[in-house]
């Protein structure tokens, strides 16, 4: 995986700790949370990274569940991992080694350091015939045991995925939490014509593939799918607009004109 | 030391507020959840009030389940608001967009009085 560029941030963790002191000097101590969670951003940044298109980001608004248009669901897929591993262990692995895990055919270009609040990361997703979609996804959260990524405006799906890790009694499990809407109708539809089948088979290989790197090859991922919302938010259908499969189809059909364009950058 | 949630639920007016304490997280889900069911059984609560004035640390799995609370309601047709909020997560709900659908009051006794019915 390669990535040339530290993470886009909005403010360190170091100035948002500061504002959140200022915002609440003389009433109350800097919340324990503060540097956990990403400062506010009302549009992405992004800068090119190698190996990825890095298309369909800079300038996009984040989007959480509630912005979507589809049916709402919150889909969990979890694998135990046993006695040998603590939460802390299994998610600053997961952390460090994020883009490994995903299936073959997908990128994940991040940060050098890992998975950090306000970093922002560039994404091809293969969706079948040769097609990638280029898209990324905003760090909102990370802790020892959590981390949380969100989604631009034209991705698949508004909202959030938490990777997270617990101990219970039969030892450690890690999950990937999914709580999302189709961004607009043409995803809604993709979802539901198999959408919704690949991507359970996409986090189910993703944990598969972390569990085998801490020494757990064979462990089940166990799935579970709830509908949260069967209304479709029609107010949101032009959320099209923004659609990065529909774009990237474009600039991928458009790539060897654009590239003769004079002053075009071709290597 | 963490400070498990727990949820008080009572009526004022037409609005069924569920005062929060504690940590709302992972952990949370339970007591979340039979809140909201306590506050819309019968069925007459058209506004939801959630108050975290009490509330001293919220992760993004807490964020999720409000979230979760949030869609329930919608679908049934019930207004949400959150009074209590402090300036920390305040900024959350912006940076998450979650201001974008509930309206957020500086405490709880403003909040009532402004969706709450005459009575309040």
């Amino acid at each position: 995986m390669a990535e040339t560029t530290g993470p886009e941030r909005a403010r360190s963790a170091e100035q948002i700790e500061l504002s959140v002191r200022e915002a609440t000097a003389g009433t109350a101590a800097t919340p324990r949370d503060a540097g956990r969670w990403a400062a506010k951003v009302d549009r992405l940044d992004a800068v090119a990274r190698d190996g990825v298109r890095g298309t369909n980001v800079a300038g996009r608004r984040l989007t959480g569940p509630v912005q979507g248009f589809g049916k709402m669901w919150q889909k969990t897929y979890r694998l135990s991992l046993g006695p040998q591993v603590t939460p802390e262990q299994a998610i600053a692995t997961w952390k460090a080694h994020f883009p490994e895990f995903w299936p073959a055919g997908n990128r994940f270009a991040g940060a050098l350091t890992g998975i950090s609040p306000g970093d922002v990361a560039l994404l091809d997703l293969a969706v079948g015939g040769g097609v990638k979609l280029s898209t990324g996804v905003f760090v909102l959260y990370a802790d020892e045991e959590s981390f949380t990524l969100m989604t631009p405006q034209g991705h698949m799906f508004a909202g959030w995925i938490t990777f997270s890790a617990e101990r219970d009694e039969a030892g450690t499990g890690v999950q990937a939490q999914v709580l999302m809407r189709a961004n607009d109708p043409l995803y809604e539809l993709g979802m539901m014509a198999g959408g919704h089948r690949k991507e359970d088979v996409f986090w189910a290989q993703t944990l598969t593939a972390l569990g085998h790197y801490l020494g757990v090859p064979d462990a089940p991922v166990q799935t579970r799918t709830v509908c949260v919302d069967t209304r479709r938010q029609w107010r949101h259908a032009g959320n099209v607009w923004h659609n990065s499969m529909v774009r990237s189809l474009l600039q991928t059909v458009t790539a060897p004109v654009t590239a003769l364009r004079p002053g075009r950058r071709t290597g | 030391m963490k400070r498990t949630c727990t949820a008080t639920v009572h009526e004022v007016g037409g609005a069924a507020v569920i005062e929060l304490t504690g940590e709302v997280d992972g952990g949370a889900a339970g007591t979340l959840n039979a809140a909201y069911d306590q506050a819309v059984t019968g069925g007459a609560a058209g506004t939801l009030v959630l108050d975290f004035a009490a509330v001293d640390y919220i992760n993004s799995t807490g964020i999720a389940l409000i979230v979760s609370v949030l869609a329930r309601a919608r679908s049934e047709r019930r207004a949400v608001v959150a009074s209590g909020l402090s300036a920390h997560y305040r900024e959350i709900f912006d940076i998450t967009r979650l201001s974008d659908f509930i309206e957020v009051f500086a405490d709880l006794d403003t909040a009532v009085s402004q969706v709450a019915g005459p009575a309040a």
